[in-house]
């Protein structure tokens, strides 16, 4: 349904989607967002009308790609990255220091990714990154990946047919940290309470040690980093 | 194998399988396998033998919530509530998959107060082996 124009003024979009939108011709400067999902886009701009009205519009294409195809990109996304944390070495060897030497499957950071974003455009993926080990771990974790980020675009390239691969930006993501530490917190009052409710009804010393020694114990005694 | 543990709809009856072996673990193991869609969470001794399990999907969450990072939390905490009061005391992890269950669950057990000797990741990787599924079309 090509209504009437030069075959060269037709280009495909640069978003995902197999649509092909009207280039802006050199003389008058057109908008297009094209949303649809098949064919060629819907208006056609034609006539010095419309060519005046939209001259005060910005000259670039933008597209906008369907929110639900957004969402399976970001859960495909989600689910390569994962994979090439686990398989793929350079990455492994980014986030773990300590894996080239060969001290391989005793970790003393675990890196998970928790969350992907992709922009409605499909050009830039946020990826939430959470780490789980000491302050240094996480440092050393998070720098890795940022170091590492032209890598991992050409690997999701290759691994993801899409037409243009996202640029790619790791951030931390405390909320693990956060939530762990609120119920942490919440734990610790629910054992208080329970403590002196049966304090208050019968003197019941075993209860009583048995919950200091919950409180002693140190979670972060046993854990042996392997350096 | 040793035999299954059979599988209990509810959890308010105990597991017919903990009254046969009663015996005080100081040191066990607990391996995560934690999928895009769920977590499992099986405590073991050290030589592999089953004492307790729980899943996402056993703690009564359904369909994608069984995927969350809470489901693995609370499945982590259902699993250690059986095997603390055996008196577990230091565990090593084994973590197996991607997916949000590694790192919740690992949280989870931290907090219940069980020391972490080791925390390993024992995903399966073939030193090219079978041909893997197609890949998805986004």
């Amino acid at each position: 349904m090509a209504y009437l124009l030069h075959p060269q003024l037709i280009l495909p979009c640069p978003c995902g989607w197999r649509h092909n939108i009207l280039a802006p011709p050199s003389s008058t400067a057109t908008t297009m967002s094209p949303v649809l999902r098949t064919g060629l886009s819907g208006s056609v701009h034609t006539g010095e009308a419309f060519a005046r009205r939209s001259r005060s519009r910005s000259r670039s294409v933008r597209c906008m790609a369907n929110p639900r195809r957004v969402k399976m990109v970001a859960k495909q996304i989600q689910r390569e990255l994962s994979d090439m944390l686990l398989t793929d070495n350079v990455l492994q060897f980014a986030v773990l220091p300590e894996a080239s030497l060969g001290a391989d499957r005793y970790l003393s950071s675990l890196t998970t990714i928790s969350d992907v974003e992709v922009s409605s455009d499909l050009q830039v993926v946020k990826v939430y990154v959470s780490v789980f080990g000491d302050e240094r771990g996480k440092e050393v974790a998070l720098a890795g990946l940022k170091s590492k980020a032209k890598y991992v675009r050409s690997e999701l390239g290759r691994r993801m047919k899409l037409r243009l691969t996202p640029e790619i930006r790791f951030i931390e993501d405390e909320s693990f940290e956060r939530g762990s530490r609120v119920i942490a917190i919440l734990d610790k009052i629910k054992n208080d309470k329970s403590l002196e409710n049966e304090n208050r009804e019968s003197l019941d010393s075993s209860a009583q040690e048995d919950d200091d020694n919950w409180d002693d114990v140190d979670p972060d005694e046993g854990i042996i980093y392997v350096d | 194998m040793a035999k299954p543990i059979p599988k209990i709809g509810s959890r308010k009856n105990g597991r017919i399988g903990s009254r046969k072996h009663a015996r005080k673990i100081p040191k066990g193991v607990i391996h995560v396998q934690a999928s895009f869609n769920n977590t499992i969470v099986t405590v073991t001794d050290v030589r592999g033998r089953v004492i307790s399990w729980s899943s996402a999907g056993t703690c009564g969450f359904k369909g994608t919530r069984r995927g969350t990072p809470f489901a693995a939390q609370t499945a982590a905490g259902n699993a250690i509530r059986t095997v603390a009061n055996q008196g577990m005391q230091r565990a090593e992890v084994m973590i197996k998959g991607p997916g949000l269950g590694r790192d919740a669950a690992l949280r989870a057990i931290r907090r219940s107060g069980i020391l972490l000797n080791f925390i390993r990741d024992v995903t399966p990787m073939p030193h090219n082996g079978c041909r893997s599924p197609k890949k998805r079309r986004v």
